[in-house]
């Protein structure tokens, strides 16, 4: 996400940070999301430092402990005890590393590799646009379940392992997307004009093309996020991702769910942050996605001014 | 409008009516288990999902009581042994198989040589290694052979089901079983459910309980609120914490034994004083106490199953002294060295929370232990693929022969598939063990070779684990240790 805009010289960029803070706080979700994304990058990063224990330390006797507001919980341990008796905060803390990362890495890396041959396949056509395609469709058409035992009898499970599994089976949508804006484009006027004026390809591609991807970019990336952040728990809690005693949301998830019917924090918790990352990730990118647009910019601006007009006629009434 | 409210009342009435007499009525039951039968040919596979459907329409020459004694069952008597690889089964007389086919020796001899025939490649042939044939004496006498002296025959035939040799010949055993059993098949709906029915002409008596519908439910979250909800009157493989919620549950001594294999010839498991250390560091008795709620009980010094013919009973549970664990590894001179510890996860109960346990109990001991989850293709083949043998691998192993030499050959044998040692005079003692046939003797090279196990530390024994059913109100049994779950022995009270 972060990569689309600085691709983009947008108005946003170009009038400076404070502008782009005064815009961003006319939409207020778009700037508690933001806030949010922050906190969570700030927690992972700084997990060592907040978390109140380590997040492998079992202690059998203590376990499945509900969190402190409820009957038996304690202030030891504020969102209870998973089915080892670890500390169900510290895992959640410790947890955001590997779902961030893991999350971050694989929509940038597959989104990248989707766009760069979506681009070639789309402006180039013909042959290499066949050629490309197919190797999406077969790519398509491959079991993921089959690509990621393979890789992963080859390097050995970890993260890394489980970031490059998953942008190799989750690039093609992006092509496929990417490539169909690109055709269309490529018809319009003004690219056809940078091409008589003589442009050099890479010049059109992206000065010309590429900024009227980044909305669809955007909306894209952050379902796969979500995409990524569940395909993570079902392949870290087969054995082929995350190895304990680290963890991730997902795999807590994952592990936590035959519990449900007696210990809901194990699952609620860890799924709970899931969803606020998720969410706060769609705000902001949605307002992002309005900003890079210089056409829905127009109609943002000319709806917040029709706004204000309105308060001013009916405060003029009264 | 009268007339439909007196319909309703008159509906009503029958019910009630229904209700009163019920006990003289027809019962049937339903069972959710963990998955579906990949055939329900009783010879091929080796498929839980198969056995617990089968075992109710077929019957076996040997039976167990449901507190693991072996009993004679289509077999009139005990078998006698007539010289070293010969023993000599009187059959009982009467038995008919649900087609009116009658069971004798010709039955005997066509099943015996079918799970063994090579062509078929049965799944079975772990269990029948040692059988060569069954030859026909008379109507109701055959002679089983083996290719050597095999003193555990008798509970080698305990399971093997007896087929009807004519339909095997030109029925559909797969789809359609026919068997000697209390239920017979009525029907397959692939991917739903699967129908049994009693069968009146059994030669033990009618069962009690008329039909029995079985219904395939992989997720024990969906078990679970099956039986609450009352669709269900048996689920299977319920976990210790939800046996307060369930209406009633039944409990019984399981036949797998969870246990890590140690690689004796890797780097740091080579030294016995590490794989005693990590023997000691595990505190077996609070995981049985808090993980399993106290259902599953401290192994006792080995990983053979209690119940099993052959376990030395003298052996003492290793004790928890995590300081003379550390110090034993800081004598070993191991202090920071890696040690993996393998498993898988999904498969057998608590598995992943007990292998994340034990290597949490293990990092104790100043080791660098990382732990390896593998998927369950990949683990079998670490656990018994021809690659290098793991630092240390579980697995919750079964022992349905309820006789020890499976799991000595299984796991301290060195050409045993989940073996990680290479002590050839322990494959010796269990090579004489197994065609041994004083009952004494044997029992002593058995008792023996535990010893040694325990003392060198081979294996690192873990729990000997429960099997727990969720039973509706209505549902009277007690569950058996061999895991199979025998309709005929259930009650319906009402």
């Amino acid at each position: 996400m972060a990569t689309s805009s600085t691709h983009v010289p947008s108005a946003a960029a170009a009038s400076g940070l404070r502008g782009a803070i005064a815009e961003l706080w006319q939409d207020k979700a778009a700037a508690v999301g933001l806030v949010i994304i922050l906190l969570l990058i700030l927690m992972a990063v700084f997990a060592p430092l907040i978390a109140p224990y380590d997040p492998a330390a079992q202690a059998i006797t203590a376990r499945l402990k509900p969190p402190v507001w409820m009957a038996r919980g304690t202030w030891d341990h504020l969102l209870g005890t998973d089915n080892l008796g670890r500390d169900v905060l510290s895992r959640i803390i410790w947890g955001a590393r590997a779902t961030l990362t893991i999350g971050a890495v694989t929509c940038l890396l597959a989104a990248t590799l989707g766009t760069l041959v979506g681009l070639w396949a789309g402006f180039a056509g013909g042959r290499t646009d066949t050629l490309l395609m197919r190797i999406v469709d077969i790519q398509v058409s491959f079991p993921g379940i089959f690509l990621i035992l393979l890789v992963v009898a080859m390097l050995g499970p970890g993260i890394w392992t489980l970031v490059a599994v998953l942008s190799m089976t989750n690039w093609m949508v992006y092509a496929r997307l990417i490539r169909g804006i690109v055709s269309s484009t490529r018809q319009t006027p003004y690219v056809e004009a940078a091409e008589l004026i003589g442009c050099k390809p890479g010049r059109v591609i992206f000065r010309h093309i590429l900024p009227n991807l980044v909305s669809p970019l955007l909306t894209l990336a952050i379902l796969e996020f979500t995409n990524i952040v569940l395909a993570e728990a079902a392949v870290s809690f087969l054995g082929f991702g995350v190895q304990p005693p680290a963890t991730s949301w997902g795999l807590d998830v994952a592990s936590g769910r035959d519990y449900l019917f007696i210990a809901w924090w194990l699952v609620t918790f860890p799924g709970l942050t899931i969803v606020a990352t998720v969410l706060s990730i769609n705000l902001f990118a949605n307002w992002l996605r309005v900003t890079a647009d210089p056409e829905e910019r127009e109609r943002r601006f000319a709806r917040a001014e029709a706004a204000k007009r309105r308060r001013r006629t009916r405060g003029a009434n009264a | 409008m009268t007339t439909k409210l007196l319909a309703q009342a008159v509906g009503l009435a029958t019910i009630f009516a229904c209700t009163t007499v019920a006990p003289a009525w027809a019962q049937s039951i339903t069972i959710a288990i963990g998955s579906e039968p990949s055939t329900l040919d009783p010879q091929l596979r080796d498929d839980g999902g198969e056995r617990q459907v089968n075992d109710n329409i077929y019957e076996t020459l040997m039976a167990r009581t449901p507190t693991g004694e072996l009993v004679p069952g289509l077999a009139a008597a005990v078998p006698t042994q007539v010289d070293a690889t010969t023993w000599q089964f009187k059959l009982r007389e009467g038995v008919k198989f649900h087609n009116g086919e009658p069971f004798n020796a010709d039955a005997v001899v066509a099943s015996v040589t079918r799970v063994i025939d090579p062509a078929n490649n049965s799944e079975q042939m772990a269990y029948y290694g040692t059988i060569k044939g069954a030859e026909k004496v008379d109507d109701l006498t055959v002679n089983l052979v083996t290719n050597g002296p095999d003193p555990i025959l008798p509970s080698r035939l305990y399971w093997m089901k007896m087929i009807a040799p004519g339909y095997s010949k030109d029925g559909d055993l797969a789809g359609a079983p026919v068997g000697t059993g209390p239920y017979k098949f009525e029907s397959w709906n692939r991917g739903t459910d699967l129908t049994l029915v009693a069968n009146s002409d059994y030669w033990r008596g009618e069962p009690e309980i008329d039909g029995v519908t079985y219904r395939f439910v992989t997720e024990p979250g969906t078990r679970l609120s099956g039986l609450l909800s009352g669709e269900f009157d048996v689920i299977t493989n319920l976990l210790p914490e939800f046996t307060e919620s369930v209406p009633k549950f039944a409990a019984v001594r399981s036949l797998e034994t969870s246990v890590f294999v140690l690689g004796t010839d890797n780097e740091v498991t080579k030294d016995p004083k590490v794989r005693q250390a990590l023997n000691l560091a595990i505190d077996r008795q609070s995981m049985v106490e808090s993980l399993f709620m106290g259902y599953a009980s401290v192994a006792k010094g080995s990983h053979i199953n209690p119940a099993a013919v052959g376990f030395n009973e003298k052996l003492e549970p290793y004790p928890y002294d995590i300081e003379k664990a550390k110090a034993l590894i800081k004598e070993a001179g191991a202090e920071g060295k890696p040690l993996v510890v393998v498993g898988e996860s999904g498969r057998w109960l608590k598995d992943r929370e007990q292998i994340e346990a034990v290597a949490g109990y293990w990092a104790e001991t100043g080791l660098q232990v990382t732990t390896d989850i593998q998927e369950f293709s990949q683990y079998l083949e670490s656990l018994m693929g021809d690659g290098p043998r793991p630092d240390s691998i579980f697995i919750a192993n079964s022992n349905e022969l309820l006789d020890a030499d499976r799991e000595m050959s299984f796991i301290y044998h060195k050409d045993g598939a989940a073996a990680s040692n290479s002590d050839a005079e322990m494959a010796a003692m269990i090579e004489a063990a197994r065609t041994e046939t004083d009952a004494a003797k044997r029992k002593s090279i058995y008792d023996q070779i535990q010893q040694k196990g325990h003392e060198l530390s081979y294996t690192v024994p873990l729990f000997n684990l429960q099997d727990i059913y969720g039973l509706s109100e209505r549902m009277e049994w007690q569950p058996r240790v061999d895991a199979k779950m025998i309709v005929s022995e259930m009650k319906v009270a009402e």
